[in-house]
């Protein structure tokens, strides 16, 4: 789910109003031709990685047949079906209700609870500025299957309701059910943000505002709401389009009551013909990328010109967080606590409870069912054992590499201008407009059909690569909003006393970035970790992820097992998390 | 006289040649299979239920290692179409429940013919073209929650099943496999509709008791046991078999007057990197030995000598004597045609409205 990840990645930077260094009024920086040669090649390089799959995908979406078997020819037909097909067009429908609905849930919250962190004096502030991240980091699979378990139409606490009032009156699998599980999941993604460019404001209007007895709501909707816009704005542009690219979620939870949306249409193609018809699930995604391309270029817009925003620039003095009282305490603090329930509690303590049953329902007290037998099955059968141990190799080991790769890509287009930077812009956001589902496809047909990465089909490198370019996007700006802290004077210096560009970078720039790589490390390494969608394809025997393992038990309808997963999983998250807040990583400020 | 005589000696002596072969040959693949000293397996069976097997066959023969990829019946398709395609063959063989699949793998080329020694203790119609295999015989039946439906009202016949969908009580708490999101789901509901004339009639008592549909017979068991569904048919009932064993909610029925089945199916993928081990494997897994490990995980077996779980003849008996296998013959194929498929779900989608 390259979105999602990547939603977070804009947060990273945001914080410092960075690419405005792109707009900073001349540094008189030494031309950027002298490291050219590094520029034009790893530019090229990054250009060849992302563009082929999307290439391939693009071509397939005009054949009628795969493109591998001799007999497929240029056609339209694949168009016209897609076109044409009813569902096609409720499956965009319901895309655009999803989006929208997720906007109009995670943007208020978000923006409230951004309030509340870094205005006002509520309690427990330093705890809360981490827990409320936890969301994001859940897996979108891990998640839904939370939700099912939890409040599914045979959930437990459906069940309880049912057993203490008689009725249990919602409907997870439905639009709104999933509506709300997105939206509440991606408040994090718009607090971070907001967050960010409410902690830069001055806090002399709010207090002009309070001191005529303005009511804090009305400061907050009234003044420091209108000053955060461009973030909001930002905020929405971002959850639209993880809302267009979002799978795990309507895949878990539409899935039983026919709910399809755009990702989980492509998925279903595959089965509706019996055999996969890969030209079909091209096209979807081929107008996929083309729905998703202005909300790219109009993100990279706003990050671009971010600065012409930030009317009251400069840093002010210390902000006065502004009083909230008794009441105001127990109000926002419920108001926290009710969505951290709902958001996190519902769907972790479900998964925790299902791991550790073996009967439930109605009629069934299901902790007299307690069993930890299920785990068995993880260490007993081979794959899914091998499962747990690729993913951790694949997260630790392969988060490193990948952020090895794009400080490469980072450094590439540190200080750099023009067109090539535009162009590398634009190869970074790219990815971000395919489901990774799509993107594990493309590579395992780069792996199988170019000659010299046969040999690497089946091992976990295939999915390394196509997990770099899937976190692409996220670790980018990761990357950046740590090379951009460092001041153009320090590496101006050098270059003064005679060092060339390669020698800056490896003495001045990397060491001072080293803190900031680690904490970037720490975070790609639990993207990698809670990716489930790019491994459906990619993935064989010796090669299993958790993630994907689960929407393969999820065909045979292995709940147990999948229960067992999705414990793990958040274990693994949690252990990860713990590591990058040791770290230090900078999820924010 | 004598000609028939003749034809008899002669038919006699090929028989006879034709097995002493066969014997002769299996030791030599035997040699051969173990300087291969491997086998790729695509497969679509869960590792935790093909385990049993896969012990077995290493047991037997120690050198050579297998390779068990579950892809699911979509991932077995992509793999042998792509990897022929790419002249990067690394699958030796399949082992796939999409048995339409499987039957348009072996028709378009993709898989090798080879007849198996074991072939006589198989139902004639088990073997497409002595190509793909039934391997296993998993009837298709009913589920229920007991505390809602009791033992005593489980409908018997498919006139039955029917006649309880009419029941306002029923309403809203009946599953199905959904034949649009999944491929078994797909055989299992076209199969009824060419074998049943009262199918179609089933499917609109079914729509107008809005009657829901899943992807897979796993994700119905969690709505039976929890009692959201009060009961679902046509799911793979070998697995439910199984599951009530420890689920004590649930219960799992037949109808006595019909019930289908279908097979797991195994065949030989052409210009594979392990030819003879591939041989060696399928024609053990056809073997008692293979066929009592695949039993004991709850796969019911094609031979009736098979008494490590339920065979051929017990399984019959257990569902009331109308036990009828879906043949693997071109008659599978019929459904592969892409506007075929597309009429069906159409005229699905019609009766399932309400």
């Amino acid at each position: 789910m390259p979105a999602e990840t990547a939603s977070v990645s804009a947060n990273a930077v945001s914080s410092h109003p960075t690419q405005g260094v792109a707009t900073r009024p001349a540094t008189t920086m030494p031309l950027p031709g002298n490291a050219r040669a590094f520029r034009v090649t790893v530019i090229s390089l990054l250009g060849l990685c992302v563009l082929a799959p999307i290439l391939l995908i693009f071509y397939q979406s005009f054949l009628d047949g795969p493109f591998f078997t001799p007999a497929s020819k240029l056609s339209l037909e694949a168009y016209r079906y897609i076109l044409t097909d009813a569902m096609f067009y409720d499956a965009l429908w319901n895309t655009v209700i999803m989006a929208a609905g997720m906007v109009i849930i995670a943007v208020p919250l978000g923006a409230g609870l951004a309030f509340l962190l870094t205005r006002t004096d509520v309690r427990f502030r330093k705890t809360l500025e981490v827990v409320v991240l936890v969301p994001m980091f859940i897996s979108a699979i891990v998640l839904a299957f939370g939700y099912t378990v939890s409040v599914g139409p045979s959930g437990f606490i459906t069940m309880l309701s049912r057993h203490i009032f008689g009725a249990a009156p919602w409907t997870l699998y439905s639009l709104t059910g999933i509506v709300i599980v997105t939206g509440l999941a991606h408040v994090p993604h718009v607090y971070l943000y907001v967050a960010a460019a409410m902690r830069n404001l001055p806090s002399d209007l709010e207090e002009a505002a309070r001191s005529v007895g303005a009511p804090i709501w009305r400061v907050f909707l009234d003044v420091t709401m209108p000053m955060v816009l461009p973030a909001l704005i930002f905020a929405t542009a971002l959850n639209l389009l993880v809302g267009f690219e979002m799978f795990g979620v309507p895949y878990v939870l539409g899935d039983p009551s026919g709910i399809v949306v755009l990702t989980t249409y492509v998925y279903k193609l595959t089965t509706l013909f019996g055999v996969p018809t890969y030209q079909l699930m091209a096209v979807v995604v081929v107008l996929l990328v083309l729905l998703t391309l202005p909300l790219v270029w109009y993100q990279r817009r706003l990050l671009r010109h971010g600065r012409r925003y930030a009317a009251l620039g400069g840093k002010g003095p210390r902000t006065q967080v502004m009083r909230l009282g008794r009441t105001g305490q127990i109000i926002a603090l419920s108001f926290v606590g009710l969505w951290l329930l709902v958001s996190v509690m519902l769907p972790i303590g479900g998964i925790v409870l299902r791991a550790f049953v073996d009967a439930w329902g109605q009629g069934v007290n299901p902790l007299e069912h307690l069993t930890v037998k299920h785990f068995g099955n993880l260490i007993e059968v081979p794959s899914l054992f091998r499962g747990i141990v690729n993913t951790v190799i694949l997260s630790v080991v392969g988060g490193a590499a990948a952020v090895a790769i794009y400080l490469v890509i980072g450094l590439a287009g540190h200080r750099n201008q023009g067109f090539s930077n535009t162009l590398l812009d634009y190869m970074v956001l790219l990815p971000r407009a395919m489901p990774s589902l799509i993107v594990g496809l493309a590579f395992f047909w780069l792996f199988l059909f170019v000659p010299l990465l046969v040999p690497l089909r089946a091992t976990l490198i295939s999915l390394f690569a196509a997990y770099v370019i899937v976190g692409l996007s996220y670790g980018l700006r990761l990357l950046q909003g740590t090379l951009i802290q460092i001041g153009p004077d320090l590496e101006e210096a050098a270059r003064t006393t005679g060092a060339s560009i390669g020698q800056t970078w490896r003495d001045v720039v990397i060491p001072i970035v080293r803190p900031g790589l680690v904490g970037a490390w720490a975070l790609i390494m639990i993207v990698f970790l809670r990716d489930y969608a790019t491994g459906i394809y990619l993935m064989s025997a010796g090669t299993e992820v958790i993630g994907s393992l689960m929407v393969a038990q999820l065909q045979s309808g292995a709940m147990d097992t999948i229960a067992a997963l999705a414990f793990v999983s958040i274990l693994l998250t949690g252990v990860g998390l713990g590591l990058a807040f040791r770290l230090g990583a900078k999820i924010h400020d | 006289m004598t000609l028939t005589l003749k034809i008899a000696a002669i038919a006699a002596t090929a028989a006879f040649s034709a097995t002493s072969l066969a014997v002769a040959a299996s030791e030599e693949m035997v040699a051969e299979a173990n300087k291969e000293g491997a086998i790729a397996i695509y497969a679509a069976t869960d590792l935790s239920q093909a385990q049993a097997l896969l012990d077995a066959f290493t047991a037997k023969y120690p050198g050579i290692k297998i390779d068990y990829n579950d892809v699911g019946t979509n991932g077995v398709y992509n793999r042998v179409i792509s990897e022929a395609a790419a002249k990067q063959v690394g699958g030796d063989l399949i082992w796939t429940s999409g048995v339409d699949q499987a039957v348009k793998l072996g028709a378009d080329g993709y898989l090798t013919q080879y007849e198996s020694p074991e072939v006589a203790s198989l139902p004639s119609w088990a073997v497409y073209d002595k190509t793909v295999y039934a391997t296993t015989l998993e009837p298709i039946g009913i589920i229920y929650n007991k505390t809602v439906l009791p033992e005593d009202q489980v409908p018997q016949t498919r006139a039955e099943l029917a006649a309880l969908f009419a029941k306002p009580e029923f309403s809203g708490k009946i599953g199905t496999f959904d034949p649009e999101k999944s491929g078994v789901g797909f055989m299992i509901q076209t199969n009824d509709s060419k074998q049943r004339d009262d199918y179609w009639t089933l499917a609109e008592a079914f729509g107008a008791a809005k009657g829901k549909t899943y992807a897979a017979t796993g994700a119905m068991r969690e709505t039976v046991v929890s009692g959201e569904n009060a009961i679902a048919f046509n799911l793979i009932g070998s697995y439910a078999l199984d599951w009530v064993k420890t689920t004590p909610n649930l219960g799992v029925a037949f109808t006595k007057d019909y019930t289908a089945a279908f097979s797991r199916t195994a065949a030989i993928v052409k210009d594979g990197p392990h030819p003879n081990a591939a041989k060696l494997f399928l024609d053990f897994m056809l073997s008692k030995e293979g066929q009592d490990a695949i039993a004991s995980k709850g796969m019911p077996s094609l031979r009736e000598d098979v008494d490590a779980g339920l065979n051929i003849k017990t399984l019959n008996e257990l569902v009331g004597g109308n036990l009828k296998p879906m043949a693997l013959d071109a008659s599978r194929l019929e459904f592969m045609e892409p506007a075929k498929r597309l009429e069906f779900l159409k005229q699905w989608h019609a009766a399932v409205k309400g």
